[in-house]
């Protein structure tokens, strides 16, 4: 191949990803014109998306992830069960527990589990009648936006398996999360920043940390990308002490020229993709401290979100978050972290609760105003989700908790072509069970994509001889969910 | 990337009607030969002349000339004709079939060319007869028509690929290529100026060879190639999962490396790996060895049943043996049947046996025991005094908890008292959480209620906080003693179930252990053990180790494997390229007793490895993703080595074999995203300029450099790393700390024995970093760079400084900046990441 060709074959998916851009594929009947397959362009310049047509007419293109990380409790936040009052401090009958596994279950022998009524105020709010708790006023400001899935269910009932069955659809690590399936699938639409970012607050990260934004085994250039709100937002960002923005252009000038001269010499295309990939580095590089710079919000919206500039807090990643959506991020996710309360050490459902209640709620709620107001939430899909609930049955360490809970627990989602103001699923009178439209954690991954224009089955890879797929051999798109 | 839009659009096959009959002559007979013969070229991916023999669909479409297959008419297939070779068409290029083989062929189009089993059908295994379970044949290189092109019997296979297609090998690389090249390759160092003077100056015959040989004798060699099995081994130095706490592992790394420096035959090399415990006697290296299945996660959160992380840990034993020796995904058959493969659920559960039975973190183990028996079985290192003194702090705390105990009992005994004499603002200024407790009447309060309250109440007894710091003080204490993780066997093995759908709480049948059906059995199965397992697998006539090995070699010099799908031979794995040249270099492996440098030799000294691998257009038309190998090929440096060769570049190389792993600078807050954010301290001294793959390496926060340069997770067994080109690569390589130091420590080198012009010293950087020389336009490029950079420098003393380190105030601080900016170019260069 002559050089010029592998010239024009990059110049050939920058001008192919322009006439999408400007003139769109007419896919949805919605607003959405513009919603195109995007060319992962972050990356690798000559590597397409791997879906050339969206399967079927998205509503959504892109998601903010709410990862409440620990295991939110449903029964002190969305579900008030007066039976569980009533029966406060009584075991539960082993007819419940029948083939039940249950974390820390070697205590049970010892001392059976007891039922723990909730310390909690609950109201119903907003034209739809949601039930929230005196835990999140904020949150429940906003309820009309929101559609509750009571009903969730996992496989897992230890955290770091959890995660990553919550993100992978497989307890088993080293797959790829959900970001990077789509990304992989239908790439990004920022030309200077990653398609899927992570970000973190709380007082630690993640249990399994990067497994849980993982490529697996998709190419790397999918992974999660962690950006941090404060410093530089991603790793390297900065160009080294005494290198200012010219000499940094200076030098990269230097090494694409030397590259393109090489690339002459020797004809290889890994060689303009390497060029390519260099000019996107620098393009980050001029981009990051515009993004990370809150200067341009009002004041009204820095303190709607309760947000410090320069602060590491969820307030902050709230606000990040819409900025990397508004540029174009396909998938961001933020993880906070605290939501563990088995009893103990500030894990206790009073103040532990609250404390970690105070941290989120009302920069949730600002969160949805905000995408709405900007008109972004119609196509912002917004999840709230732990990777599990907590049980009916309390847990006795320094302080009193819950344990976890992986047979029902809540998740809620907000626009992206969602039905707002609804409870999809109920549960028994404890809230132990389903009683009516269980939902597996595959028949949420397999929603995401649905919303995002694909067929979760459709979505595959080889790997170790199969089509791996998010939702491995499972997955039903919750039909009640979509508007 | 694999083309997953074309994996979507694939037709479904309309499957003839064949009868069993007709299938199993398909199977046993035709297919066979196909494989043998043809699909090396004409396979759904290759597609040579555009005919694919995968499937009765594509025989009959045929490719460029029409046809291959005409049913029940021989005299109107191509196919037939070609094996004729009475016309134009002379197939295989390698050489004419038996008369019975053609027979056999002709018989299959008579009778209608029956197909046997699809790909896609659901019901369908490759059988017995498929290629890869059939012993490696002794096959003779095959006649080329350019005699004088070869230099070894690898290079006339490949020769004759070519001819076939009427396409001619590339020239010999140049020397400056070949000893970058092959440095890298052996050692995964780049050459430097002396070496690359010395071997440009060793004009008699040989001299490639003695440079392959010193590569080989070098203690280096073994950290390169001990690299590449430490991906297969998954290897780590933490447990992986949640907390992924630290664990002792690198006892089994530097065992690697020992064992491939002094070429220990590969049999020998698998049986310690699998089962050095079962040796007689075994050395305690031996036992270091089989810290290969150990690198196995373990879960440390609290809460879980130990006995699923077991079962998980013995599953990923089973599937990383299946990859890594037999280049099969018997991972597929943990839940059911394998789809495409004949592995069956009892096979996968059979290989699970060997494996179950290690005395490690499982159902048995207590609670209580957890922190104790976490990493067991190990092997400690350490002096008498050393053990001692630990049995001694254990037997004491096991001693004060015991007393910490009843004298909470005891204490719990006043709370009633203490209740009574509460003064009543005391009592008001208890918190009401616990305040609500309390004024619950003693015999009435709940469980909940009591603990509260005890807790409470404990903790203003001062004597109690004393204990309780005592206990902590002690287990800090505890001396920490080097360590290996191993294997060991129970004294009375697990039974082994068939887990249903691959669940271990839902048990089926018990299994003993054995090896996969479709395979040849060991001589004796009865009462099969680990080491029974590991002698069978490396057994001279195993159809798959020598393969599936020799594979994995060819795969690290040219970029893919001569089987493109590494760990996967079974019937969804793609046909070799060259189908003979694999199984000559099997036997060769064998016949050489299993010396793993003999093959490196072999294989590095061809003139196949050896050609340029420059770009020709021609080549790129016919063949696209060059399997035929009309040239080497450009591949991207592993992560570890590209930190090594920037090491080694930049002179700060620290060249010392093994020991504990090392922490070398990393970016800050790159441990911040993981549950508990462990403390990186940045080695100072000599362990700061380690090779890249003695960094510590943490499954839940890799070390950033590495990862993103495409390094393994360790989840799992990895046989092939991505080579992945992209934005985040190179904001690492420009800016990252690292980084810094190389380019700064690299200018001072070039200034200091670089020559005293500018040109000179442009030469000088140059052939370190790529072992050649500049061309006229690469050397004006840079004399324009270090211009402009020395005079803008010239006006920014405090930048000057901060790129230096140095005082700025010297004349010739600008030029030193200047230099050090474009060592920073350099060592950018994609060439200086890329293997020529």
């Amino acid at each position: 191949m002559q050089p010029k060709d592998l010239e024009n074959r990059a110049l050939h998916a920058i001008t192919r990803r322009h006439f999408f851009e400007q003139c769109g594929v007419g896919l949805g009947k919605t607003a959405l014109t513009t919603l195109f397959v995007g060319d992962s362009l972050f990356g690798s310049a000559t590597d397409g998306p791997a879906i050339q047509k969206l399967h079927v007419a998205p509503t959504a293109r892109n998601v903010i992830y709410l990862f409440m990380a620990g295991g939110p409790s449903q029964f002190e936040l969305w579900e008030p069960k007066p039976d569980l009052q009533k029966l406060n401090g009584q075991p539960i009958p082993p007819s419940w527990m029948q083939g039940k596994r249950f974390a820390f279950m070697e205590s049970f022998a010892k001392d059976p589990p007891r039922m723990l009524g909730v310390n909690r105020t609950f109201k119903r709010y907003g034209q739809s009648g949601a039930w929230v708790s005196d835990c999140l006023p904020h949150t429940a400001g906003v309820v009309d936006d929101l559609s509750f899935v009571q009903s969730v269910h996992t496989d897992n009932f230890n955290h770091a398996p959890a995660k990553v069955m919550m993100n992978t659809g497989t307890p088993i690590f080293g797959h790829p999360s959900m970001g990077s399936w789509i990304s992989y699938g239908i790439g990004s639409e920022s030309k200077d920043l990653p398609g899927f970012v992570v970000l973190q607050s709380g007082r630690r990260g993640p249990r399994g940390g990067a497994l849980n934004w993982s490529s697996g085994f998709l190419p790397t250039a999918h992974q999660g990308v962690p950006f941090r709100s404060g410093g530089d937002p991603i790793l390297n960002m900065s160009s080294p002490a005494g290198f200012r923005p010219a000499q940094q252009q200076a030098t990269i000038d230097a090494i694409l020229d030397l590259n393109r001269m090489r690339l002459r010499q020797v004809g290889d295309p890994e060689i303009s993709t390497r060029i390519s990939a260099y000019e996107m580095a620098h393009r980050m590089q001029a981009s990051g401290p515009e993004l990370i710079d809150f200067s341009t919000e009002p004041e009204a919206t820095l303190e709607m979100y309760g947000a410090e500039p320069g602060a590491k807090s969820f307030a902050n990643n709230c606000i990040l978050a819409r900025r990397l959506v508004e540029r174009g991020v396909r998938f961001v996710q933020l993880y906070h972290t605290d939501w563990d309360h088995h009893g103990g050490a500030g894990a206790d459902l009073d103040k532990g609760l609250d404390k970690v209640c105070l941290e989120v709620d009302r920069p949730i709620a600002a969160l949805i105003r905000d995408l709405k107001q900007r008109g972004l939430l119609n196509e912002t899909l917004v999840v709230w989700g732990g990777e599990f609930g907590r049980t009916p049955m309390g847990e006795v360490r320094d302080t009193i908790g819950r344990n976890h809970h992986i047979d029902a627990f809540t998740m809620w989602f907000a626009g992206g072509g969602t039905k707002p103001g609804q409870t999809i699923g109920k549960t028994d009178e404890i809230g132990f069970s389903p009683v009516e439209d269980g939902v597996h954690v595959h028949d949420v991954q397999a929603t995401i994509l649905h919303l995002l224009g694909i067929d979760h089955t459709r979505l595959t890879f080889k790997f170790r001889g199969r089509d791996a797929r998010l939702t491995d051999v499972g997955g039903k798109v919750i039909t009640k969910l979509l508007a | 990337m694999a083309p997953l839009v074309l994996c979507l659009a694939a037709p479904q096959f309309v499957v003839a009607q064949t009868s069993l009959k007709d299938k199993r002559f398909f199977e046993e007979k035709v297919r066979p030969l196909l494989a043998r013969h043809c699909l090396g070229c004409h396979n759904n991916q290759t597609k040579m002349s555009g005919l694919s023999l995968e499937s009765r669909e594509s025989a009959l479409l045929g490719g460029g000339r029409g046809a291959a297959v005409v049913p029940g008419e021989p005299g109107r297939s191509l196919l037939i004709q070609a094996l004729h070779r009475t016309g134009e068409l002379q197939m295989p290029p390698a050489g004419p079939l038996q008369s019975r083989e053609v027979a056999v062929l002709t018989r299959w189009v008579q009778a209608g060319a029956p197909w046997g089993v699809e790909a896609g059908e659901d019901t369908q295994r490759a059988g017995p007869s498929h290629w890869a379970f059939q012993p490696p044949r002794q096959v003779d290189p095959p006649p080329v028509k350019d005699e004088a092109w070869g230099r070894s019997p690898i290079d006339r296979f490949v020769l004759a690929r070519l001819e076939a297609n009427r396409m001619s090998p590339s020239p010999e690389a140049d020397r400056r290529t070949l000893i970058r090249r092959v440095s890298l390759d052996l050692i995964g160092l780049p050459p430097t100026p002396r070496e690359i003077a010395e071997f440009l100056a060793d004009t008699r015959p040989g001299a490639y060879e003695r440079l392959v040989n010193r590569l080989l004798d070098s203690p280096h060699y073994g950290e390169r190639w001990g690299r590449h099995w430490l991906d297969i081994a998954r290897y780590a130095d933490s447990n992986g999962y949640s907390s992924d706490g630290n664990r002792p592992m690198w006892k089994y790394r530097d065992w690697v490396i020992n064992a491939l420096n002094q070429d220990m035959p590969f049999d020998r090399f698998v049986t310690e790996q699998l089962a050095g415990d079962l040796l007689p006697d075994p050395t305690r290296d031996q036992l270091v060895a089989t810290g290969f299945h150990r690198n196995t996660m373990v879960n440390e959160e609290g809460g879980i049943d130990f006995e699923q992380y077991r079962v998980e840990a013995v599953v990923d034993r089973v599937s990383t043996t299946g990859e890594a020796f037999l280049g099969l995904t018997v991972g597929c058959a943990r839940c059911h049947d394998h789809k495409f493969d004949p592995i069956s659920q009892k096979d996968f559960y059979r290989l699970y046996a060997f494996f179950n039975n290690i005395d490690e973190l499982g159902g048995e183990v207590s609670v209580e025991q957890k922190n104790q028996r976490k990493l067991d079985p190990m092997l400690e290192f350490g002096n008498p005094e050393d053990f001692a003194r630990r049995e001694a702090i254990r037997q004491q705390r096991s001693i004060l908890e015991k007393e910490l105990k009843a004298y909470q009992v005891k204490l719990e005994a006043t709370l009633a008292d203490w209740e009574e004499g509460l003064p009543g603002e005391e009592r008001a200024s208890i918190a009401p959480q616990i305040r609500e407790s309390l004024e619950i009447l003693p015999q009435r309060r709940n469980i909940y209620q009591r603990r509260v309250l005890d807790l409470f109440f404990f903790a203003q007894d001062p004597a109690w906080q004393a204990r309780r710091e005592g206990l902590r003080a002690l287990q800090e204490a505890e001396p920490t003693l080097d360590a290996a993780l191993i294997m060991r066997e129970l004294p009375e093995p697990r039974t082994a179930y068939i887990h249903l759908a691959g669940d271990f709480t839902r048990r089926g049948e018990t299994v003993r252990p054995g090896t996969p059906a479709v395979l040849p059995g060991p001589r004796d199965s009865r009462n099969l053990n680990r080491l029974d397992l590991a002698r069978w697998l490396v057994s001279p006539d195993h159809p798959l180790t020598a393969r599936v090995t020799v594979n994995r070699m060819w795969q690290r010099y040219f970029g893919l494997g001569l089987v493109e799908t590494e760990a996967d031979f079974g019937s969804q794995g793609t046909p070799p390229s060259h189908p003979r040249l694999l199984d000559w270099l099997a036997s060769e492996f064998v016949r050489r007793d299993w010396s793993v440098k003999a093959m490196h030799r072999l294989i590095v000294t061809s003139a196949t490895y050896r050609q340029s691998s420059e770009a020709r257009p021609e080549v790129s038309e016919a063949d696209p993703g060059n399997r035929l190998l009309a040239r080497q090929n450009r591949l991207r440096l592993e992560a570890e080595i590209i930190r090594d060769a920037a090491l080694a570049t930049s002179g700060l190389l620290v060249s010392t074999l093994g020991g504990p792993s090392v922490f070398p600078p990393q970016p800050e807050g790159s441990g911040q995203f993981t549950q508990v954010n462990r403390k990186w301290t940045a080695d100072e001294g000599p362990n700061r300029y380690r090779r890249g793959m003695y960094t510590f390496f943490r499954r839940s926060a890799a070390f950033p450099g590495l990862t993103t340069f495409d390094a393994p997770n360790a989840q799992s067994t990895e046989t092939r790393r991505n080579r992945s080109n992209t934005p985040l690569q190179a904001l690492t390589l420009l800016n990252d700390q690292t980084q810094t130091e190389f380019s700064r420590a690299f200018a001072r080198i070039t200034v200091a024995r670089g020559g005293s012009t500018r040109s000179q010293r442009i030469r000088y950087a140059f052939e370190r970093t790529l072992a050649r020389l500049p061309d006229a336009e690469e050397e004006g490029r840079l004399q324009s760079f270090l211009t402009h950079m020395r005079d803008d420098f010239g006006t920014r003393p405090l930048e000057t400084h901060q790129v230096t380190g140095e005082a700025a105030g010297s004349d010739q601080a600008p030029s030193l900046a200047s230099w050090v900016a474009a060592s920073r170019v350099l060592l950018n260069l994609d060439e200086f990441i890329t293997r020529p």
